[in-house]
């Protein structure tokens, strides 16, 4: 049995990998990749205490978080398609328009 | 058309007149009858007519032939007809023997106090009563014909005029401070809508507003009087605060701050100084106003209201010497402004606040006289107080004469400067006759009202003088004054009735271009006499008014004499004098003698100065003015009254610019700092907040996470090592 301790500190390290990649990215492609890391963080999360409790709920919440991470790709992607082809770009920095 | 109109006015005039004179003798034949004490239990019905005929005239008064006279005339003369009555019971018959008929009904009650309504009468209310009523009932009857020019403003004249008889009645029958002061009120609100009755000319609806704020002023004294009265004794009835002199001379110091404030509103009201500014320019009103203002209701009320608080000043020898300075300083300076006014009118308003001076000193004197003696239980009375009314009886007759023969001359010229008058002796032989006898009345000629009135006033001051410093300094006052009363009478009348019918004056005009050059031009122009006889509806109430003036200062010793009746304390003389001997002891006082000299010399400079001569000048008054530098600087400063009211406008505008520029100051700084403030710094506030909507996604990415790092530091770390938990 592997300890919890471990399955907490690899899902923490992987949600702040995804958070840095969020932050620091330009390319919104990437930042929507770095959001499915933090995703994965959390169903790791899931299903680790899920298989140390005996507990098939984690296991399905966590079906449930890839399933909707896949549709909101999916609208992410789209989004971004149509983006590109009115500003001819994907670059966050360049698209600052809704702000003060 | 228009003669034969005037002769059906007159002779309906004239059926009324007779009419209610014949009423009044029936009711006279009754009241000797048994009915003597009826008229006193129903005075309350005194001032109800007028109250009821002024609401019958604002209903009814358009379709008048009179506009409304008719309805003030027999209001005013039922009113007067029960005056009389009453006057003749208490005065003549002696009815009440020095003793007060009072009659309540509750008003409202609470649970420890009560006020009541009622009529309180006794010699002091049915003197009163006489003069008001029938001075009065002479000024509308006059006003009849008067105020005929007016057309429908007439309705609101009657409406006006009987309103303020009516409230000046009640104000001297009510039975208690409370009543009468609201009585007080109505009368000050009354001469405000009279003054202002001509409202359209800039110039009078100023001076109601003063009239109306000046009195105020005082009208707040006698309030706060009222409340200390009331606080200190918990009733204002007159039997219950009078009848108790223990409880009273216990409460001195109370009592000398409540009197005080009393006589505040009596020297608002009566036009002493220093709130006696309104008065000349009440002038503004009809004349027929200005004559009732003086003579019988709104000036007469504060000499009323003193010697109706007489029970309570005699316990305070400080407000007794107060009022006797403050009426011998007015009288004084009010002549002295009378001597160079040019303005008919407004040389009467001065020589009546002068008079009003008169009574204050009489009756301040009398009340210190009436201290003074029990308080070294000596053997003395008030004669000041019945010196004073007594001048205020006879001050009534001759001034409302004053007045309405000013009035018929001002009817007949359409001008009420001196300069411009002249030579209406022969023009107006009736109202130049009766004015006449007012003028030697009020100059104080031996044997006219006014010297009897006038002999018994500096008498008593000259009595108190013995006692105490001040009264020597207020009887030189006061025969100064008489000699100046005298001069500027005779003076009016010199002006106004003396000299050729015709007459040429010459007077400074702007020139033509006075605009850029600023010259002035002598122009002559000639001043045709055009005066005529005023119509019998004027010349009867001055002819009877002249007959009062003369004869009723022989009411002194007619009968019992006039002190047998009115008088305050006890009536030292009624047993051990009779009347002639009061006539014995004035013919061969030295005082008496003094007096007449002044008098007559005042009449004799008045001749000598300003009897017009064939040309219709006033030659040697000019000329002696201005050959003394003193005199001159003396007429400036006189004529311009003293600079008071020049003082008083630019006080005024000093302190009200300075607390209105503080307030200014205040709002913009302090309020609108407040609100301005909250605005502003929210508005930089939130500019600095908006910047955080940067546009950036990594900057809402950061702040979401760093928030979200802040929770788990401040839930996990700081509040549990602090102790505290959600």
């Amino acid at each position: 049995m592997i300890d919890p301790i471990n399955f907490v500190v690899f899902s923490s390290i992987l949600l702040l990998i995804g958070a840095y990649g969020v932050i620091r990215n330009k390319n919104a492609i990437v930042v929507l990749m770095s959001v499915e890391i933090m995703l994965t963080a959390a169903n790791v999360n899931f299903i680790a205490f899920s298989s140390f409790y005996n507990d098939l709920s984690g296991q399905i919440v966590a079906l449930f978080v890839t399933t909707i991470a896949a549709a909101e790709v999916a609208i992410g992607l789209a989004i971004l398609l149509s983006l590109f082809k009115q500003r001819d770009t994907i670059e966050l920095d360049l698209l600052n328009s809704l702000r003060w | 058309m228009s003669n034969n109109d005037n002769q059906n006015s007159e002779s309906d005039l004239l059926r009324f007149i007779s009419l209610s004179l014949a009423a009044s003798l029936i009711l006279f034949y009754f009241s000797t009858d048994g009915l003597a004490d009826d008229f006193v239990s129903v005075a309350w019905m005194i001032p109800v007519f007028p109250i009821v005929s002024f609401v019958a005239i604002l209903l009814f008064g358009h379709m008048d032939s009179r506009k409304g006279g008719s309805f003030a005339l027999a209001g005013i003369g039922l009113s007067a007809v029960f005056s009389l009555a009453i006057a003749y019971d208490v005065l003549i018959q002696n009815s009440l023997h020095g003793e007060y008929v009072e009659s309540t009904r509750t008003w409202f009650s609470g649970a420890t106090y009560s006020f009541d309504f009622g009529t309180y009468v006794d010699a002091l209310a049915a003197l009163l009563l006489l003069v008001v009523g029938l001075v009065s009932y002479l000024v509308i009857v006059f006003s009849t014909s008067y105020m005929e020019e007016e057309g429908d403003r007439q309705v609101r004249y009657f409406a006006e005029i009987s309103l303020f008889v009516g409230v000046m009645l009640g104000l001297v029958v009510a039975n208690s401070f409370l009543l009468m002061f609201i009585f007080w009120e109505l009368v000050g609100v009354c001469s405000y809508l009279l003054i202002g009755f001509w409202y359209e000319k800039p110039s009078a609806a100023s001076a109601a507003k003063k009239a109306f704020l000046v009195t105020r002023v005082g009208d707040v004294f006698l309030l706060m009087g009222l409340v200390i009265l009331y606080s200190t004794f918990g009733t204002l009835r007159y039997s219950e605060l009078f009848d108790n002199p223990e409880d009273l001379a216990a409460n001195a110091t109370e009592l000398k701050w409540a009197t005080l404030c009393i006589f505040g509103g009596a020297v608002g009201k009566s036009a002493q100084f220093p709130l006696h500014v309104w008065l000349p320019d009440a002038m503004e009103g009809p004349t027929t106003v200005s004559a009732l203002i003086h003579a019988a209701t709104m000036v007469k009320a504060g000499v009323f209201l003193v010697a109706r608080a007489y029970p309570l000043i005699v316990h305070s020898p400080d407000t007794a010497i107060y009022i006797a300075v403050t009426g011998g300083v007015t009288a004084f300076i009010a002549a002295s402004m009378a001597m160079v006014m040019y303005d008919i009118k407004r040389v009467l308003a001065y020589s009546t606040i002068s008079q009003l001076g008169y009574m204050f000193l009489a009756l301040g004197t009398g009340a210190w006289a009436v201290w003074h003696a029990a308080e070294n239980g000596i053997e003395d009375h008030a004669q000041g107080y019945t010196a004073g009314l007594f001048h205020l009886m006879n001050h009534a007759f001759f001034k409302a004469l004053l007045f309405l023969g000013s009035g018929a001359v001002i009817h007949s010229v359409h001008t009420q400067d001196m300069r411009e008058m002249g030579g209406l002796r022969k023009g107006m032989p009736i109202t130049s006759a009766a004015m006449g006898l007012g003028v030697l009345s009020i100059a104080g000629v031996p044997f006219f009202s006014g010297f009897w009135s006038k002999d018994e006033i500096l008498e008593a001051v000259h009595h108190n003088s013995e006692a105490e410093g001040i009264f020597g300094i207020l009887w030189w006052l006061a025969l100064l004054t008489a000699a100046m009363t005298a001069f500027y009478m005779t003076r009016l009348w010199m002006m106004t009735f003396s000299g050729p019918e015709n007459r040429v004056v010459e007077e400074m005009v702007e020139s033509k271009d006075h605009a850029e050059t600023g010259n002035w031009e002598l122009k002559s122009k000639t001043i045709k006499s055009h005066a005529h006889e005023a119509p019998l509806a004027m010349t009867a109430p001055l002819m009877i008014l002249a007959s009062l003036a003369v004869f009723s200062g022989f009411s002194l010793f007619l009968g019992e004499g006039f002190g047998s009746r009115v008088y305050y304390g006890h009536h030292a003389d009624s047993e051990s004098m009779i009347q002639w001997s009061i006539l014995d002891h004035i013919l061969t006082s030295s005082l008496t003698y003094l007096s007449v000299i002044v008098g007559l010399s005042g009449v004799t400079l008045g001749y000598l100065f300003y009897k017009r001569d064939s040309e219709g000048q006033t030659t040697f008054s000019p000329a002696f003015v201005e050959s003394f530098a003193v005199t001159s600087y003396l007429h400036v400063f006189l004529s311009n009254r003293l600079y008071m009211s020049k003082f008083f406008d630019w006080f005024g505008m000093r302190t009200w610019d300075t607390v209105a520029r503080a307030c200014d100051w205040f709002d913009i700084y302090i309020i609108d700092g407040i609100v301005n403030g909250v605005a502003s710094a929210s508005q930089f506030f939130s500019s600095q907040v908006r910047k955080l909507n940067s546009g950036f996604t990594g900057h809402y990415a950061s702040l979401t996470v760093g928030g979200l790092g802040a929770l788990v530091v401040i839930t996990r770390i700081i509040m549990p090592f602090m102790g505290w938990s959600l």
